[in-house]
């Protein structure tokens, strides 16, 4: 770029700096007519269904406390402490196996299935 | 055009947009006193061309009608988004005209330049629009928002949303892809080297 493209340059850049319309009646009336309109018909702001059920829980802190609970609860199905069982021994004295299906060898065995 | 209401006189930007958002037909008109003018100038200053130029602003100001409702305070200044929406659409309607020659695009009919000397201002202007339309357009959005906005490069970072070095690197790509275009134009837009 020579010294004069680049004064040319500078000349056309003020140029256009120096436009500046006002803008007609009829463009002002455009646009404040399109800004009634998009009042007439903006929306609603989509809420998704995920949303409103977090929102019911409590948001976000409510549904980690939530989740956090549930893999606890799991885990102690899963693998109960000491301190656990030994509660529930002393709770509820303890414990004993029933076998609910003892007599099920005698309902489902191959002679009375046969008849 | 009456004047806006006092009460909205000194009420930031964001302020008035959630008025209108909440029904405020006032508010509407406010930002268009504030903004219409200025989306005007930026968008005549690229596509020179006042016709396009006003089909862009009344676009830009759509634009803002639509994310009214959606606009979060504090996150963005309008008049940052205004900039960015109307040199994006200018942008748009630049790549449309690169595959014209120069005697389809018309020239602008302004009825307050009528003297023979400003019509040569009129075909400086649209030889700067059509060269600004052969550029990539973040090329031409950057020089644009350089030097015929007049903003600095960290304003134009936060509008184009890219850093200020990358700012730099496109004006100067820019105005250089500029200068070579308009190089062989220089007599037909009556510049002479003794001239300038």
């Amino acid at each position: 770029m020579t010294k004069s493209e680049d004064q040319m340059l500078e000349d056309i850049f003020a140029l256009g700096r120096d436009t500046a319309l006002v803008p007609s009646d009829a463009l002002m009336a455009r646009i404040l007519g399109d800004a009634a309109a998009a009042h007439t018909v903006a929306p609603a702001p989509k809420r998704s269904l995920w949303a409103g059920v977090l929102d019911m829980l409590g948001g976000w802190p409510a549904v980690g406390g939530l989740a956090v609970a549930g893999v606890t609860g799991v885990w102690f199905g899963i693998a109960p402490p000491a301190s656990v069982t030994t509660l529930t021994a002393d709770l509820i004295g303890s414990s004993i196996t029933v076998d609910l299906l003892d007599d099920a060898g005698t309902y489902f065995s191959e002679t009375s299935l046969d008849g | 055009m009456n004047a806006p209401l006092g009460s909205w006189r000194d009420a930031p930007d964001d302020a008035v947009l959630l008025a209108y958002a909440n029904g405020d037909e006032e508010a509407a008109r406010v930002l268009s006193l504030r903004f219409v003018p200025r989306v005007l100038a930026q968008s005549t200053r690229m596509l020179a061309d006042q016709a396009e130029a006003e089909d862009v602003a009344q676009e830009a100001m759509m634009k803002l009608w639509k994310i009214a409702p959606a606009w979060r305070q504090g996150e963005a200044q309008v008049s940052t988004w205004l900039y960015r929406v109307v040199a994006n659409l200018c942008t748009d309607r630049l790549r449309k005209r690169r595959g014209m020659s120069l005697d389809e695009i018309a020239e602008p009919a302004d009825p307050q330049m009528s003297a023979t000397a400003q019509m040569q201002e009129i075909s400086r202007l649209v030889a700067l629009a059509n060269a600004l339309a052969q550029l990539p357009e973040r090329q031409a959005q950057a020089v644009s928002l350089r030097h015929l906005e007049g903003l600095t490069n960290p304003e134009i970072a936060q509008i184009m949303d890219i850093s200020v070095r990358s700012v730099e690197s496109l004006t100067a790509r820019g105005k250089r892809a500029l200068a070579d275009i308009l190089a062989g134009r220089k007599a037909e837009l009556g510049y002479e080297d003794d001239e300038i």
